[in-house]
């Protein structure tokens, strides 16, 4: 190829790719391609030429020609321009060219999260089946038939002793009679309980825990749980630890967090009192420990049991349960 | 358990605002439901005497009133029909509000003008349901506030109760704790009682007494049954309970103080003179307070007189012998009954009262006798009359439990570092009394109102409650060291979670029981003794466990799609249930099902990616994508055509030969009837299968050194041949120099000749050792080509 065609066609296409805005584009267009442009000036060389080299440097500059043209127009509509020359720059506002994304419920996003800040404190995961025996349900965990306790938890029941588990806890008389202390080990899973209303849906997703070595004390409950609640909602979080009841801990307690709706000062979630209730806990009661063969003499250990769908409300300010279960993708999507 | 802070006040002195007295008890394990402001926003409504009374021009049943609120006369015009000249009542005066948010205004009615109204007991939120306007003594100042007046002021506590703390059903057992964290002392009322004797005018007979440990009965003569004196009325009132006649009232307002639930009997309504408690007889009927006729179990425990049950013992009384007004000798019962007893009869009944709901949890068997004595006293002052006899019937004497607390044992239990004189002095608080014992040991009596008390760890609980759950410290355990076991089902199940929305799914979660039709719907068999059914389902639509997860996430589609959706896709991992036969545990499947429809690249731009639609090819797309992120290899599919709620069948998911699951488009009709009226596909992998299965070796091979050769061929093919076994021949003839090779292009039409088609494919040549020349690759190449054309009857497309 000539080599002055080769320099016109380097000094081009840097001169374009200098091309900051649409005047410079159009002074482009007039200094190469125009009607007194360099590249017609190298056809108007033509003659100049001895008559055997003519056809072949033709052709290199209609190539040229043709090359400098079509970078020329990538280049303007690059910048947005639609061939005219008073084109914008390229609208950086436009969407870019991104795929869909999935995403998480948010049930599986805070259990997960739940289950990774036991795990790091040494808490194995297991997992139980949906469908339990009254005796891993109730009776293991020191609720015997017709105990009142049995009317906080509103069960189903597939035959007279097989019934879908009101709770996790099952999990833990099935590890303590398979196995010796020390255990620590949570109970991520579904539950259910007969009970639908715009506070409760009749199944829902609990974490339950439990920990048991040869001296393990309330203080210890109090303080594995406060740490959970602060890595969960926030350091600073106010904590409140009251005396409530289970059949299958003593002494039992309530842990309520400040309201994170009103900040303590009362409001409608809270009912007015500043607080919110967010896990129930205790020591286990000797006769659960006396049901898989455990001492209560050599060991102690606590329990816990949360409400996933609960602490999802609280961190992302759900206000209705019914959404966990309607799968519409503008509430999925939020996650 | 309600009570109101006047009356609570009477048993103790606490000096605590009701916020201070709430969070007390909230920290004592008494959690406070709810604090009510009761006679609030009363402002404007005042005592009136009703000076005249004249008929409404105009109505009927109205009345127009001359009315003197104490300022002066108003003209009132009221609907009531006791309405009277000369009656005090309660007038609500223009401005006031009453408590539903009822504003009183300047009114006409049928033309004539109101300035107030006369209120009823319903309207000032008093009662549940009133007939009439309120009618208050004649001794009340017109002009007064009616709060004043009649003591409405007061604050209504609401503690929800555990089912442990059965000493707490009762306005002094709530005072007994207060008494217990304020330092107050506890007054309880004086009572005289009855005297007991062995004989009485009337008979009690205990059948068993596991059932019915204590009974004490009193003979009252001469009572005159009427409504009640205010004060009482009122604080059943201020409760939430409904004043009937002055001698239930009495019942039920001791049974609110005491924790006791009393009985009276119209002594003569009952046959014999005399009751036993003894278990109903199959097939005996009694017709309860409540007006219902209810059939009687065997086992159920019942207070019988000579022809039959006149109660169900701890639940309900009978209509036959209840007080009436023309009652005149009572017979007061105060009884004890074993709760589980009361309980099932409670439940097969289907019939919860505030009598069974005590002794559900346990009433103190030594607080029997003097419950009925403060019943027979109100009952003396009140409604008159005098006791003809009274009975205790019980077979010992009850105490309470002695137990053994060892201080160091507590201390290690809670963390504390508690003195056994600090454990001793907390526990006297609330009446229990510790001796030390042997060893350091203390050796607690627990009264008898705490029969929840029954072990070292309840005591323990006691003292932790009295302490004080917020000044017991925090410490991290000190344990052993040990791995912690990961349960791998799990993490496959995350990780196939994972895959679904990194492909740009959404997970969804749906309840785990479904509708029994759910099978029919997708058009598989309806098999009875594959569901799990439920015994007590909420509903028809959620009485079985699912045996698939699509139809929940149809549901979810059609959802999505009702609310202009363009696209969805929408995944779940979660469980199906089989049954394996009656009462045993049914299989429970893990699987990942998904569901997709509409446009396929929806959530990202439509400038960029168009609006085009999904197809089969999403569905088989995400199923390689799946299989490839769970690091398993796929075989080629194959076509099931049983899949029944497929389209036609659905392309039969394997991997290493096990059928893992399907995938396909739905057939429309099973759409249809999930309100789809679109094509979807969807994928159902078994997770659990999946999971047993080898998954593809991951070992390194080097990076190759020379360059491949790329070569583009058009083969003419018949129609029905698959891909896959275009593929199969590929690979069989291009030897070891062919790389990979990939479909690109798939043509029929022009220039192709019917039946046929043309598909394009770029094969991919390399050598390990050197650069590959022309003449190798040619070699290559009609390796095959023949193949093609000796197996399949294909041939180079000529351009």
């Amino acid at each position: 190829m000539d080599e002055a065609i080769e320099s016109l066609r380097k000094e081009a296409l840097a001169a374009l790719e200098a091309c900051r805005d649409p005047a410079a584009l159009s002074e482009f267009r007039v200094a190469y391609l125009g009607r007194n442009g360099a590249v017609k000036g190298l056809l108007g060389r033509l003659s100049e030429l001895p008559p055997e080299e003519r056809p072949a440097f033709g052709r290199d500059a209609n190539l040229l020609k043709r090359e400098l043209e079509e970078a020329f127009a990538a280049r303007e509509k690059e910048m947005g321009g639609s061939g005219g020359g008073d084109a914008d720059a390229v609208d950086i506002t436009i969407p870019g060219r991104r795929l869909p994304r999935g995403h998480f419920h948010p049930v599986s996003l805070v259990m997960d999260e739940i289950c990774g800040t036991f795990s790091a404190m040494g808490f194995e995961i297991a997992e139980g089946p949906d469908v339990e025996t009254d005796f891993y349900n109730f009776e293991a965990l020191n609720i015997p038939a017709h105990h009142p306790a049995r009317d906080m938890h509103d069960t189903f029941y597939v035959s007279e002793s097989i019934l879908l588990r009101t709770h996790t806890s099952p999990m833990q008389v099935r590890a303590m009679e398979e196995r010796k202390p020390p255990l620590r080990m949570i109970a991520p899973g579904k539950v259910y309980r007969c009970d639908s209303d715009v506070t409760h849906t009749p199944m829902f997703h609990q974490v339950e825990g439990f920990l048991v070595d040869e001296s393990v004390s309330f203080a210890d409950l109090k303080g594995v749980l406060s740490l959970f609640i602060t890595r969960t909602f926030s350091p600073d979080t106010p904590i409140r630890f009251r005396p409530s009841f289970f059949p299958f801990t003593e002494p039992s307690a309530e842990v309520d967090i400040g309201c994170v709706i009103c900040g303590g000062g009362g409001c409608r979630v809270c009912k007015q009192t500043g607080w919110l209730e967010i896990l129930g806990a205790g020591m286990i009661d000797p006769e659960v420990f006396r049901s898989v063969g455990y001492d209560p003499e050599e060991v102690s250990g606590f329990a816990f049991g949360l409400g996933v769908e609960r602490i999802a409300m609280l961190k992302y300010g759900i206000n209705d349960l019914r959404l966990f279960y309607e799968n519409d993708r503008r509430f999925i999507e939020q996650f | 358990m309600k009570f109101t802070l006047s009356w609570l006040r009477e048993y103790v002195d606490h000096g605590l605002s009701a916020d201070r007295l709430a969070a007390g008890l909230t920290m004592a394990g008494l959690e406070v439901d709810s604090v009510e402001e009761l006679g609030a926003g009363l402002d404007q409504v005042v005592i009136a005497r009703v000076e005249a009374v004249e008929p409404h021009p105009s109505a009927d049943r109205l009345h127009v009133c001359r009315v003197n609120d104490g300022e002066g006369e108003l003209q009132i015009v009221c609907g009531a029909a006791n309405v009277r000249p000369g009656m005090n009542a309660v007038l609500a005066r223009i401005g006031a509000e009453l408590p539903g948010g009822f504003r009183i205004k300047k009114a006409k009615l049928r033309g004539v003008e109101s300035f107030g109204m006369l209120c009823s007991e319903a309207e000032l939120g008093l009662a549940e349901e009133a007939r009439g306007i309120m009618e208050v003594e004649d001794a009340l100042v017109p002009g007064v506030p009616v709060a004043e007046a009649l003591g409405l002021a007061d604050t209504m506590i609401e503690v929800d109760l555990t089912p442990n703390r059965a000493d707490c059903a009762s306005v002094i057992g709530i005072a007994r704790e207060v008494a217990a964290f304020s330092g107050a002392e506890l007054k309880r009322p004086a009572v005289r009682g009855p005297r007991f004797a062995d004989q009485a005018p009337f008979s009690v007979g205990i059948d068993d007494y596991g059932l019915c440990p204590r009974y004490c009965g009193c003979l009252i003569r001469g009572v005159k049954v009427g409504p009640s004196p205010w004060w009482l009325a009122k604080r059943l009132l201020s409760v939430g309970l409904r004043p009937i006649n002055n001698v239930v009232d009495i019942t039920n307002y001791v049974m609110l103080e005491q924790g006791q639930p009393l009985h009276a009997f119209d002594f003569a309504r009952i046959e014999g003179g005399g009751v036993v408690a003894r278990p109903a007889r199959e097939g005996e009927k009694i017709v309860t307070l409540d007006g219902r006729e209810r059939e009687l179990s065997a086992g159920m425990l019942v207070i019988a007189d000579s022809r039959g049950p006149v109660a169900v013992a701890g639940v309900m009384g009978g209509e036959g012998s209840q007080v009436s007004e023309n009652t005149v000798d009572i017979l007061l019962e105060s009884a004890c009954f074993s709760p589980v007893s009361v309980r099932r009869t409670a439940r097969n009944l289907n019939l919860a009262t505030d009598s069974s709901y005590r002794f559900e949890r346990g009433v103190d068997p030594g607080n029997t006798a003097a419950a009925l004595s403060r019943a027979v006293d109100l009952i003396l002052e009140i409604c008159g009359g005098r006791v003809d006899g009274a009975l205790d019937v019980k077979e010992g004497e009850f105490r309470g439990a002695s137990l053994r607390l060892r201080p160091e044992r507590c201390n290690r239990l809670l963390g504390t570092a508690l003195s056994p004189d600090d454990i001793a002095g907390m526990l006297a608080a609330i009446g229990m009394e510790c001796r030390t014992a042997a060893g350091g040991a203390l050796e607690v009596t627990v009264p008898t109102f705490r029969i929840d008390i029954e072990r070292e760890v309840d005591l323990i609980e006691e003292v932790a409650r009295l302490v004080g759950y917020d000044r017991i410290g925090e410490t991290l355990p000190k344990v052993t060291l040990a791995p912690a076991r990961e349960s791998g089902e799990r993490l496959f199940r995350l990780k196939a979670a994972r895959a679904m929305v990194a492909a740009g799914f959404l997970e969804a979660v749906n309840y785990s029981f479904v509708s029994p039709d759910h099978r029919e719907k997708l058009g598989l068999e309806a098999d009875d003794g594959l569901m799990v059914r439920l015994l007590n389902p909420l509903a028809e639509e959620q009485s079985v466990m699912r045996t698939s997860l699509l139809p929940g996430l149809l549901a979810n589609l059609a959802h999505n799609l009702n609310r202009q959706s363009e696209g969805v896709r929408l995944f779940e991992v979660g469980k199906v249930f089989f049954s394996r036969g009656p009462d045993v545990q049914p299989d429970e499947n893990t699987r990942m099902a998904a569901v997709m429809a509409g446009r396929r690249t929806d959530g990202a731009p439509v400038l960029h990616y168009g609006r085009e639609q999904m197809d089969f090819f999403d569905a088989s797309g995400a199923v390689e994508w799946f299989l490839d992120f769970m690091g398993y290899e796929a075989d080629a599919p194959e076509w099931d055509s049983s899949v029944p709620f497929g389209r036609g069948g659905a392309a039969a998911v394997r991997v290493n030969g096990v059928r893992a699951g399907s995938c396909g488009g739905f057939d429309p009709e099973v759409l249809r009837r999930f309100g789809i009226k679109q094509p979807a596909w969807f994928l159902d992998i078994d997770l659990d299968l999946l999971m047993g299965v080898k998954k593809k070796e991951r070992s390194f091979r080097p990076l190759p050194k020379f360059p491949a050769v790329f070569r583009d061929i058009a083969v003419i093919l018949p129609q029905q041949t698959p891909a896959a076994a275009l593929m199969d021949a590929v690979a069989k003839g291009g030897g070891g120099l062919l790389e990979r090779a990939e479909i690109f292009d798939v043509f029929t039409g022009r220039n192709v000749e019917p039946g046929k088609k043309s598909v394009a494919v770029r094969l991919v040549f390399r050598s390990g050792n050197s650069t590959l020349k022309d003449k190798q690759v040619n070699r290559a190449l009609d390796g095959i080509l023949k193949v093609i054309s000796a197996e399949l009857g294909g041939k180079l497309r000529e351009s």
